[in-house]
């Protein structure tokens, strides 16, 4: 346990020193907040509406490049660098490596999504905010870009290039989100139920109107499980392998 | 204390590491020699658990490199031929990082950074970002890492590989002094560094161990060394009268000098039994003759012409000299040849072209 916390403090504390993580963290808090204002003022009309449901259907779209973008270097760059070869012969296991990485990742995103807060503050001070929907759509943020970044995490540890990462990433989550919305014109309707019940973007969904069930939860711990799994299968592989 | 027992590495199709056995006591300061890609740095990342064995043990002060990983890792200290360090932290930063990932805390931890920070000398750079440091500091910093924990082994993978000689005398040094009371495996190129620095000498190529004792052990193996001789007088009839003189040597003639006062120059190969009066003799016969001895020059036997000769079967000499070559020097010669015979075999060789194995460690 602390050894995966000693991780975790090390690459969080290298999100602050690189400028990719101020770049894409800026980027997000920009774009996030100017669609924010215009959809509150000008897209609802005459009677806009304290809530944050416009705000969060955009997340999806920003994770897909935010969260590869946080996860690309993790692996990629120890292993560009050569320091996997130190952070391998440290008496730490396998698991421990993984996780320290994948939460420093979900603790960066917690900290991007706490800076947006001032939103929903705002709602609640021009209007009647329900806040339940409004918390719920937070968790449910987290979880999202959770599992996004499992992924993330998995494609950085399977090449040393960072870019390489990144697309892997975007192309495999993009599509995926993209088949489980727009498939079911050309999917039978057994593949359209299977991909809505793997896409992480349908389960935010179910979140940001105010429930988190069992069964979002379950598929956080899955989707995210299966590929930190896989993430650790890598790594030890390559000890195997040379 | 370690034991490797036929170790074999294979990356691929391509066989690294063909059964390679000894073992190293405690507080050995060995050093491993070898040309590249003999499989020195691959023993290396075994050891420290970086890489797993593809057959073979390695046990480390009783626990198995693969069943107890952890265990292993933590009594051991590595030092890769890259020297990998995290760019973007400061040395401070860094160390106080190994130090918890290693599970040093709070005034242990203190304690220890201090240790290796004064062993290390790396006190005047503490504050720094590691990106800004010379390659000597960060050679510094990568042995302070290794060595935060006071590990009981220490592997250096070309430790001084890239640095200038006052920096190469520095990390020499340093290693001496942390060597005196652990084990120490180092791996290098330059051979002056284990005469300098290891009790004891192994020499891997194409994955296999070829030679094995004190550097004095080795060399006593090569043929007694070669003389040097630059004459004026008439080439033809010195280069005979050299020739009857060092029966069963060998005498070759060398390029002419440069310089326009020079004469003609020989490499003499002496015979052991010759060995000990041959500079003399030389001298007899050419003042004798009334030719004038310009240089009389004695190469001695090196570590060089140890690993020229383990390495790439190279004899010191001519065939004649190489065919009477003593009983030590075949068996060694067979051993590099025969990639293909079973471990048992193998090994058996490595034993016998290897008298230092067991003297080495006591």
């Amino acid at each position: 346990m602390s050894e995966t916390l000693t991780i975790m403090k090390r690459e969080l504390r290298a999100y602050f020193l690189s400028p990719i993580a101020y770049v894409v963290g800026s980027a997000f808090l920009f774009i996030g907040g100017y669609q924010f204002f215009k959809l509150l003022f000008f897209e609802y009309g005459q009677t806009p509406t304290a809530s944050m449901t416009g705000y969060f259907a955009q997340l999806p779209t920003y994770f897909l490049v935010l969260a590869p973008a946080l996860t690309m270097r993790l692996w990629s760059e120890e292993k560009k660098l050569g320091t996997l070869e130190l952070l391998l012969t440290y008496p730490i296991r396998t698991r421990q490596l993984v996780f320290g990485k994948f939460f420093a990742a979900l603790a960066f995103v917690g900290i991007l999504l706490l800076l947006t807060l001032g939103y929903p503050i705002t709602l609640a001070y021009l209007g009647e905010l329900d806040w339940g929907p409004a918390l719920s759509g937070y968790v449910g943020a987290l979880l999202l870009a959770g599992t996004y970044m499992a992924f993330g995490l998995f494609a950085s540890s399977i090449t040393r290039d960072q870019i390489v990462a990144l697309i892997i990433s975007v192309v495999f989550l993009g599509v995926l989100e993209f088949m489980a919305q727009r498939g079911m014109v050309w999917l039978s309707p057994g593949w359209v139920d299977f991909l809505h019940v793997i896409s992480p973007g349908q389960h935010f969904n179910s979140a940001t109107r105010g429930v988190i069930a069992a069964s979002d939860l379950i598929h956080f711990v899955v989707f995210s499980g299966l590929f930190l799994f896989l993430n650790g299968m890598v790594v030890e592989m390559k000890k195997k392998v040379g | 204390m370690i034991n490797i027992e036929r170790l074999v590495k294979d990356y691929g199709p391509v066989r690294a590491l063909q059964g390679v056995t000894f073992d190293v006591p405690s507080g050995q300061v060995l050093g491993f020699l070898g040309p590249n890609g003999a499989g020195k740095t691959t023993t290396m990342k075994i050891l420290t658990g970086y890489l797993y064995p593809t057959s073979g043990r390695v046990v480390v002060n009783g626990m198995d490199v693969t069943e107890d990983s952890i265990e292993v890792r933590r009594s051991v200290g590595y030092l890769p031929e890259t020297n990998p360090l995290y760019q973007d932290m400061r040395v401070d930063d860094y160390l106080e990082f190994v130090a918890q990932v290693r599970g040093l805390r709070g005034r242990q931890k203190k304690a220890a950074i201090e240790r290796v920070v004064s062993i290390c000398g790396v006190g005047t750079v503490y504050k720094k970002g590691i990106l800004e440091l010379s390659k000597g500091f960060r050679q510094r910093v990568g042995l302070a890492q290794a060595m935060i924990h006071d590990p009981d082994i220490l592997i250096l993978d070309e430790p001084t590989s890239g640095l200038d000689p006052n920096q190469i005398i520095e990390i020499r040094d340093l290693i001496r002094s942390v060597g005196s009371n652990r084990t120490v495996i180092l791996s290098t190129h330059i051979l002056q560094e284990v005469e300098a620095t290891c009790d004891r000498i192994i020499i891997v190529a194409t994955g296999q161990i070829v030679a094995d004792g004190t550097a004095q052990e080795l060399m006593a193996q090569l043929p007694a060394g070669s003389l040097e001789i630059e004459v004026i007088g008439p080439a033809e009839s010195i280069e005979k009268q050299l020739a009857e003189l060092f029966v069963g040597g060998s005498v070759v003639r060398l390029p002419d000098a440069k310089e326009s006062d020079s004469g003609v120059r020989f490499r003499v190969q002496v015979s052991t039994q010759m060995d000990r009066h041959a500079k003399e003799a030389v001298f007899d016969l050419i003042t004798g003759n009334g030719w004038k001895l310009l240089t009389l020059h004695r190469e001695a036997a090196s570590l060089e012409a140890v690993f020229r000769k383990f390495t790439l079967g190279e004899g010191n000499g001519s065939p004649a000299e190489a065919a009477e070559a003593e009983e030590s020097a075949e068996s060694v010669a067979v051993a590099a040849t025969s990639a293909d015979t079973s471990p048992e075999e193998r090994s058996a060789e490595g034993s016998s072209s290897a008298p230092g194995a067991s003297e080495g460690g006591e």
